[in-house]
């Protein structure tokens, strides 16, 4: 394993590499500051662009723009208390306190320190835990693979939006715009034109789906500007100040790394969860909310540790934990390379580039951070009226320049007004977008072991795998129910 | 009829249309499937029935009102009249469907400066002259300058200009 790091280091170190990861770090923590914009979107919108480069570095340009878009979010939620990514919802919980106080450039620093320290675990974590996985992952067949998609898209329906229903209804409608086009056996499925004959490209969906609806948003209900944003202040973080605070920093990162590793979680829930395990246990809980630089290194910790961990099952078994990760999937089959156990066997090579690539993203991150701080205040304050229609612009040209085809223009149009009525119906769409993106492999595993036990759909519960797998969707499905009905009691008992 | 049971009511209706409407027609069997390997409908069907089952359950769950309330961070907020909304909605799916058309004709670029102004002028959008035209013209132009010149991508050029 180090002869191999060491060639892929080799291989990883150089300027163009350097750069690419360095543009994507900084582009990431600017998209990830500016309000409104997502790490989602920051990945989405460089899609088109990653079709002209080599495979490892264009991951890398993903990857690091998924890092620094997380650490950006925290940006405007420390400076403005508007999120740029729902993973620092809890950042700005106290990091807004601590900017009205004047000390808006020790909460960035705390959450540029804590980001740093997660994301530099959680890459070590996806090193040693990757590939162990894949191996295991060689040994399951069909009906676990099926079973395993399963959970991951349970588990996406029921962390995303407010009804487990609503989210496995968006997940059906996923799978079925997933079978437009040729089928395994050459039959044409929904082709309406002759254009669907292929099928629908991932790029145009899942930048419609995603980037679209924003604008939409601002267009119709024309939410007001932001609140004006803090000045950076004092930005010096004594050891006095952080001595108490690395227990929560390394424990959000351990939670990080674990709810970052399994699919479906991802670093919003890793972060809440963190801080509130860090509330719990600190002398200063009390003070959580007020302005606490513990609440803000157990958020920030905690997301970024995340962002390693959720390649994990994205590289050892080609599933997605998130949406990102689902783009980055439909980034390495762009590129000719299908993540999965067979990753590790035919492109270990790569796969050990992808490694060190994400080992320097954090040390470009500490950089990056470090020098934009000061530029945060003006980034934060762009307007979206101005933002939102420009990011429609990158749409059209970066779709349309994958293929040179109108059709995927339409269809990239089409999912944008889709993606709105989705918001409206409050349907999710996030478990969509991982149906889509894994609904061809889920339907052939599906068809796979049904043909091989002569359409016996037993064959799904045959193993220990296919029952642990359907114990822990089952497990999902009971949770999230209980939750819902209780949070539907509660609202019932509230007066109105 | 609040919108949780409309919105049942709607995922029934459309799954319903996919099983018995559209798999029949655009969904053709072939004449030899080779071993047990379900037809190609298997699954489209498969997925429209799980779909059907998740409406009903949703409308059932929205008549008992055991719906869960919506995250207030996600809440639609109308903040105008509902047939101001609907307005600017149909305005902006007109400006994309205007742009879809308006590249045989004008091009692409053309069609892309029209729609970006459209889409500012929709946002409410009324001051900050000089950001707007460079976002307008400048951005557009740019775009198309480094996709064609750098990654060789060939805009369409429009009828008015061939």
């Amino acid at each position: 394993m180090l002869t191999e790091l060491l060639t892929a280091l080799e291989a990883v170190a150089t300027i163009q590499n350097f750069l690419i990861m360095a543009a994507g770090i900084w582009a990431g923590v600017v998209i990830g500051a500016i309000p409104g914009m997502t790490g989602t979107m920051a990945v989405t919108l460089a899609l088109p662009f990653t079709f002209y480069m080599a495979p490892v570095p264009s991951i890398l340009l993903l990857v690091a723009l998924y890092k620094g878009s997380t650490y950006g979010g925290s940006v405007s939620a420390i400076l403005i208390k508007t999120p740029g990514t729902a993973s620092a919802a809890c950042t700005a919980l106290d990091g807004y306190p601590l900017a009205r106080q004047g000390k808006a450039g020790k909460a960035l620093n705390m959450a540029l320190y804590s980001s740093v320290v997660g994301d530099f675990l959680s890459n070590i974590s996806l090193i040693f835990l990757a590939a162990p996985l894949a191996l295991l992952a060689l040994k399951v067949g069909p009906p676990e693979y099926f079973m395993l998609m399963l959970f991951a898209l349970t588990t996406v329906a029921g962390v995303s939006g407010t009804s487990l229903l609503m989210g496995l209804v968006s997940a059906c409608l996923g799978l079925l715009l997933a079978t437009a086009g040729e089928d395994m056996y050459g039959s044409f499925r929904f082709a309406f034109t002759p254009d669907m004959q292929a099928g629908l490209n991932v790029a145009p969906v899942l930048i419609g789906l995603f980037a679209l609806p924003e604008l939409f948003k601002l267009i119709v209900f024309r939410v007001p500007p932001p609140n004006r944003s803090a000045e950076i202040g004092d930005d010096h973080v004594s050891r006095r100040e952080l001595r108490p605070v690395i227990k929560s920093l390394l424990r959000g990162s351990f939670i990080g790394v674990v709810l970052g590793a399994i699919p479906g979680i991802g670093p919003s829930a890793a972060a809440f969860f963190s801080y509130g395990a860090a509330q719990r246990g600190s002398p200063r809980g009390a003070n959580f909310g007020k302005g606490e630089l513990e609440g803000v290194a157990a958020s920030e910790s905690a997301n970024n540790g995340a962002c390693g961990a959720t390649m994990i099952p994205l590289l050892a078994l080609g599933v997605p934990g998130d949406v990102i990760t689902g783009v980055m999937l439909g980034a390495f089959m762009i590129q000719g390379l299908t993540p999965g156990p067979l990753l590790f066997q035919t492109n270990i090579h790569e796969v050990y580039m992808l490694f060190i690539g994400m080992m320097l993203s954090s040390v470009l991150l500490f950089g990056a951070g470090k020098i934009t701080m000061r530029a945060f205040t003006t980034i934060s304050k762009i307007p979206a009226s101005l933002l939102s229609p420009v990011v429609l612009l990158l749409c059209l040209y970066g779709i349309y320049a994958i293929n040179s085809s109108m059709f995927d223009v339409v269809v990239l149009l089409a999912l944008g007004v889709v993606g709105f009525l989705m918001y409206l119906l409050a349907i999710p769409t996030a478990p969509f977008l991982i149906a889509f993106i894994l609904g061809p492999m889920i339907e052939e595993n599906l068809r796979r072991a049904l043909a091989t036990s002569r359409g016996d759909p037993l064959v799904l519960l045959s193993s220990p795998i296919t029952w642990i797998f359907a114990a822990l969707i089952l497990f999902v499905i009971g949770l999230t129910a209980r939750r819902e009905i209780k949070k539907a009691q509660d609202g019932k008992a509230q007066p109105q | 009829m609040n919108l949780a049971i409309l919105r049942g009511l709607g995922t029934v209706a459309f799954f319903a249309l996919v099983i018995w409407a559209m798999i029949p027609v655009y969904v053709p069997r072939p004449n030899f499937i080779p071993g047990f390997a379900p037809p190609p409908d298997f699954w489209p069907r498969l997925v429209c029935w799980a779909g059907m089952a998740l409406g009903l359950v949703s409308t059932i769950m929205a008549v008992l009102e055991q719906t869960p309330p919506v995250d207030p961070d996600e809440a639609v907020e109308a903040t105008a009249p509902v047939r101001t909304l609907l307005l600017r909605f149909a305005a902006m799916v007109a400006a994309l469907i205007g742009f879809t058309l308006l590249v045989d004709v004008l091009g692409f670029l053309l069609a892309a400066m029209l729609l970006t102004a459209a889409a500012i002028a929709l946002t409410g959008e009324r001051g900050r002259l000089a950001a707007v035209a460079i976002c307008v013209l400048a951005l557009p132009f740019g775009l198309d300058v480094f996709f064609g010149e750098a990654l060789g991508t060939q805009f369409p050029a429009g009828a008015l200009f061939r």
